[in-house]
């Protein structure tokens, strides 16, 4: 096998991960991917960190693991991957583009988890180059989940560039809900995932990274519209989650919401610029 | 239209184990608690996706944001989100109430199926603004002009940032619960050996209930928790006479944390039905709920104690069932504390409370002990106030259907603001 | 347990070169059965020696299906499955009709290929020569299994001289995705009463299934999977196994039974559940295991006696209610589940490959019990692969992925493979299967 298998002890610690990143962030450069996968293995999950995040993204608290939650059990392990020196592409500043999660089945606070991380299939984008980082998640050898987080890389303009698959429109109409996202919420979500970017915690640091005021945490919005039309979000499912434009802190943002069969589509928009559109969401 | 009352029975019920104060619930809410109760309900029944003609329930510790909590609890369960809901609140009597209401409903062919429960976590409790700051906020929130909101918030006072945080203890009184308990206990001449005896029996009853199996359909495990937390399996009175008084003074100081039910949280909640509904969904009855009484007591003017008032519900409701207190197979009397149980037992007994109190030309008389709270009460279990009401419904219904038709069992739980709410429940 | 980093690599692009220079072996991606999807796309051949009478009765039945059925292979074009009717041989010369019919077409089948060859027991041979002609179907078979690749399985059908038309719902079974990850097997048909579904995308319409051991795991898919195929499913679990069986009931518009499997009325109240609530039970699954690992010489009284009564002699408590009066009615089906580590044994698993090892002999007597033959009623067993089984997760990363590999389908099965092939246990069209072990194990080398 020509791929190299690293298996941790526990998970990196994200604040180094982060000050490092920004140490090696210039100068980066190449074109191929280190053949590398990151694994940590009998990964326990922690109730009151659970029931944290179950409350921040406004799931039911219980047993059954929330459809994002193993996101953020392997997100230490994706900026290990992004963060390493021979990685292509730079941490600071990539913009999450879209995230798709598999549920297969089920899962509890009791399943101890063994989760794999790598990056796959760097290739051009119109306004750069976008990566995909691949988390898995087993169960006794059972694959329970797994998900593709696309990942853009900003410099150059590649007008050739493979159009990546088109997402559906925001569904129309009137609201089915008005989420009032308060100016903390950056720094909640930051002590909960341990995704300390500058550009989520404070107006000030968020300036220093080229915008105007602290964005929310695209996992967060996405989480939160999954919860806002799914009752059972840890029944197996499918996700599919583009980010659009980011969300602001504090705004205001309204859900829109069509069904088709076993299939939800959900768009996150601003209130007061309806045509500002934070994300589209399919769930099935 | 029904003109003749229906009988309304008993399915069976659901709760989750009943979890110490800031433990393994501490950061779930009520709503989160109610709602699992619910699922574990409708998993266990078969209800996924059921319509239910009502969901009544309610808690005591209550944040305003969950105004209407039993209501977002449904539509965060499986249960069809076409099953309305309500909220009430009788302090610890709350899920007995919650139940009276569901099968008078019933009684009167208004609903055909129910639940009702209770949910109360003194972990996530509601801590209010302290008063002043409340009132400066509301000025400032009348205020027209930026100016009027600056002058109002100019009353603004550092120590106003102090929380108020609930108080177990009457309003009209300012004594907690406890306090007022000694006092009763100690005008009745209960004794220390005898709380103790009562809160040892609780909790052996209650881990041999576990033992048995009994639990396995009254419970489903929430948050890792597969026991109520408070239950001590090796209680007994040598154990219990070492712990040191908490309430009352002096001699008369007979109570501690081991005779009186600790701050708990949980939720529990019960399946009731028309007949004709049971049957049409496969669901035999457990029980049927015969009759409920409310009663209340002056506590305040110090006439009687604050816990007396289901001594005074009891007797009004086997009047009107035409029973006396020794026809019943069963007694369920919630263990607020041990010495609640054994004034009520006491005052029964007693001529002359009988007399001049409750108007009877005699005793209601003693009841056969081996009969009381046998798979244990609050004092094992703990007591997330509206729930024990909910708890008490559904394991009695469970005992009447084991003891066989016919066989009766009584309920009796006294509430804050010297309330008591009582019920006769007969086996199917 | 690891997961398959082996089988991601090969399915990029710079993975299959690299495989196919060095000749490591390249896993596919299983076709799965969904109830929406045909049973199979392409074209199958059916043939067979002599007369040939299943294969013309299996012809008919799948021309029927609408799908394209040939009795020859074409000159061009691929075929996805090849059905061999080797029923009427009498003597080895005979067995030249499989080789003619199978050894043309295997360059050319596609990939998640079926074959199967059909036979009659061997035991029903009338001459020493036609025994040992029978009987060589079974190597035939598994070294077709081993032979194919790209997903491809090879199982054999004994069907017992006048039951011919028994043979229906097994014939759809291989041939479609539930068989996924079966392979090399022998599944005997033999006398019964099938009766085919009004609708085969829901078999299980209108019956009552309970399952033990339902709040995760393989048992949540036995109970999502029976679900799906229609039954109204009794998820049982035990008391601490907390909200999740609730999520598992909920989902599937069940429900929940809290009870340990071990305790002396657990059988009646499972009946009386499915009685009172259901009106009666159609389908029992026995899946409710544990192990508790250790080498013989350290194995105490309690390991040895908790494996035992969880994974075995609760099952005997247990069917006393559900096989007696009352319990299971007539032309309903018991399914248990029993391992690969019962077959093959298991270094440090004793204790749990005696249980699993019974469970094959508890199938094998209740299968061929006369009064249970008489009622109707179907007693089977799978036997999950290697991979299936939470005994595998302690395993050391580079043992697990030979393990892994160690089948011809070179991957780990999903617990969906294994509540197929219950699903399919549990069909009323299957009347004629009772007494079989069937292994999910991708035709695993071990214990083979």
């Amino acid at each position: 096998m020509t791929v190299a298998v690293t298996t941790l002890t526990s998970a990196p610690s994200l604040a180094r991960v982060f000050a490092t990143s920004a140490l090696t962030a210039y100068g980066k450069k190449g074109s191929v991917l280190p053949d590398r996968t990151l694994r940590l293995e009998g990964v326990r999950v922690d109730r009151d960190h659970l029931v944290a995040y179950q409350r921040l993204c406004a799931f039911g608290v219980g047993d059954v693991l929330p459809h994002t939650y193993p996101h953020i059990l392997g997100f230490p392990l994706q900026a290990s991957v992004m963060s390493a020196r021979d990685f292509p592409l730079a941490l600071p500043g990539m913009v999450h583009l879209a995230n798709a999660i598999t549920v297969h089945r089920r899962l509890t606070a009791d399943d101890a988890l063994d989760i794999t991380v790598s990056a796959r299939d760097l290739r051009p984008h119109l306004k750069g180059r976008v990566v995909d980082l691949v988390t898995e998640v087993d169960v006794a050898g059972e694959r329970v989940w797994e998900s593709r987080s696309t990942y853009l890389s900003r410099g150059g303009s590649n007008p050739d560039a493979a159009q990546e698959a088109a997402a559906p429109d925001l569904p129309p109409g009137d609201p089915v809900a008005v989420l009032r996202i308060p100016e903390d919420i950056g720094r909640r979500y930051a002590a909960v995932s341990g995704d300390v970017n500058p550009i989520h915690l404070h107006p000030l640091t968020a300036k220093a990274m080229g915008f105007p005021r602290a964005i929310a945490h695209g996992m967060w919005t996405g989480a939160r519209t999954i919860a806002a039309v799914s009752n059972a979000a840890g029944d197996p499912s499918t996700s599919q989650i583009r980010f659009r434009k980011p969300v602001f802190l504090p705004s205001t943002v309204e859900i829109t919401r069509a069904a088709s069969g076993d299939s939800v589509v959900a768009g996150m928009r601003s209130r007061k610029n309806p045509e500002t559109e934070h994300l589209v969401l399919t769930l099935a | 239209m029904a003109t003749t009352p229906r009988r309304a029975a008993i399915l069976g019920g659901n709760r989750i184990p009943f979890a110490r104060q800031n433990g393994a619930y501490a950061k779930a809410s009520n709503q989160d608690l109610l709602t699992a109760t619910l699922d574990g309900l409708a998993a266990r029944f078969g209800l996924a996706g059921t319509h239910l003609d009502e969901v009544v329930a309610g808690a005591v510790l209550k944040h305003s944001r969950d105004f209407n909590l039993t209501r977002e609890s449904v539509l965060g369960s499986a249960l069809s989100p076409t099953t309305p809901a309500y909220d009430i609140q009788q302090a610890c009597g709350t899920g007995l109430e919650a139940a009276i209401l569901v099968t008078n409903k019933i009684a009167l062919g208004q609903v055909d199926s129910g639940i009702a429960g209770g949910v109360d976590s003194s972990s996530d409790a509601p801590i209010a603004l302290n008063e002043d700051f409340r009132q400066t906020l509301l000025a400032a929130n009348r205020a027209k002009t930026t100016g009027q909101k600056a002058k109002a918030l100019t009353r603004f006072r550092p120590q106003q940032l102090l929380p108020s945080i609930p108080q177990n203890t009457e309003p009209r009184t300012g004594l907690s619960m406890g306090e007022h308990m000694a006092i009763t206990a100690a005008t009745w001449g209960i004794t220390r050996e005898a709380q103790d005896e009562l809160a040892a029996a609780s909790h052996q009853n209650l881990a041999a209930a576990y033992d048995r199996g009994f639990m396995d359909d009254l419970l489903t495990p929430y948050l890792g928790l597969t026991r109520d937390a408070n239950l001590r399996a090796d209680s007994t009175v040598e154990k219990l006479a070492k712990l040191k008084p908490v309430f009352g003074r002096g001699e008369g100081a007979t109570m501690t944390a081991g005779n009186s039910t600790p701050l708990t949280d949980g939720a529990s909640a019960v399946l009731l039905s028309s007949e004709e509904w049971a049957s049409e969904h496969g669901l035999p009855p457990l029980a049927y709920f015969v009759d409920g009484q409310t009663a209340a007591v002056d506590y305040v003017s110090g006439e009687e104690g604050l816990l007396m008032a289901p001594a005074y519900a009891v007797p009004r409701l086997l009047a009107r069932q035409g029973l006396s207190l020794q026809d019943f197979d069963y007694y369920e009397i919630h263990e607020a504390f041990a010495a609640t149980v054994l004034v009520t037992l006491k005052a029964w007994e007693d001529a002359e409370f009988c007399k001049s109190r409750l108007g009877l030309d005699a005793p209601l008389g003693s009841i056969d002990r081996s009969k009381l709270n046998v798979n244990g009460s609050s004092l094992a279990a703990g007591h997330p106030f509206a729930a024990t009401g909910g708890r008490i419904v559904a394991s009695l219904a469970k005992m009447l259907h084991e003891k066989g038709t016919g066989s009766r069992g009584l309920i009796s739980i006294c509430a804050a603001g010297g309330q008591g709410v009582v019920a006769i429940l007969e086996g199917a | 347990m690891a997961s398959d980093f082996y089988g991601d690599f090969v399915r990029t692009g710079l993975g299959k070169k690299v495989v196919s220079s060095v000749g490591l072996p390249s896993p596919v991606r299983l076709r799965r059965y969904s109830p929406t999807a045909p049973l199979i796309e392409g074209t199958v051949l059916v043939a067979g020696h002599g007369d040939a009478p299943l294969a013309a009765h299996i012809a008919s039945m799948l021309k029927s299906l609408h799908l394209e059925v040939v009795d020859e292979a074409p000159v061009s074009g691929s075929l996805s499955a090849v059905i061999a009717d080797l029923s009427t041989i009498e003597h080895p010369e005979d067995l030249e009709s499989l080789r003619a019919i199978v050894a043309p077409t295997l360059k050319s089948l596609r990939s998640n290929a079926r074959v199967v060859i059909i036979g009659r027991p061997p035991e029903a041979a009338t001459s020493p020569a036609q025994r040992a002609a029978l009987r060589a179907l079974e190597g035939i078979t598994r070294s077709i299994g081993k032979e194919l690749r790209r997903g491809g399985t090879a199982n054999l059908v004994l069907v017992a001289e006048g039951d011919d038309t028994n043979v229906d719902a097994t014939v759809r079974y291989l041939l479609s995705g539930r068989s996924a990850y079966v392979s090399g097997q022998v599944i005997v048909v033999g006398e019964g009463s099938p009766v085919e579904p009004g609708d085969w995308a829901r078999p299980l319409a209108g019956k009552v299934a309970v399952v033990t051991g339902a709040a995760r795991g393989i048992g949540a898919a036995i109970a999502e999977v029976l679900a799906r195929d229609g039954a109204t499913v009794v998820a049982v679990d035990i008391p601490a196994a907390g909200d999740a069986l609730a999520k598992v009931a909920n989902a599937i518009g069940g429900t929940a039974l809290q009870l340990d499997v071990t305790a002396p009325d657990a059988g009646q109240r499972i009946v009386d559940h499915a009685n009172t609530r259901h009106g009666g039970l159609d389908i029992a699954v026995h899946n409710a295991g544990i192990t508790r690992d250790k080498l013989l010489a350290n194995t105490d009284e309690t390991r040895w006696r908790s494996v035992l009564d969880v994974n075995l002699m609760s099952i005997l408590r247990m069917n006393e209610a559900i096989l007696g009066p009352g319990g299971l009615r007539d032309g309903g089906h018991l399914v248990l589940v029993a391992s690969i580590a019962g077959i093959a044994g298991n270094r440090g698993q004793s204790n749990y490959a005696a249980s699993k090892a019974g469970v094959v002999g508890l199938t094998q007597a209740l299968g061929s019990d006369p009064e249970l033959r008489r009622r109707g009623i179907t007693v089977n067993a799978v036997a999950p692969g290697f991979i299936e089984t939470e005994m595998t997760a302690k395993i050391p990363l580079g043992t697990r992925e030979v393990g892994r590999r160690l089948n011809s389908l070179q991957q780990g099965g999903l617990p969906v493979d294994v509540a197929e092939t219950i699903a399919w246990f549990s069909q009323d069209a299957n009347a004629g299967v009772s007494g079989n072990v069937v292994r999910v194990c991708g035709q695993s080398l071990l214990g083979a």
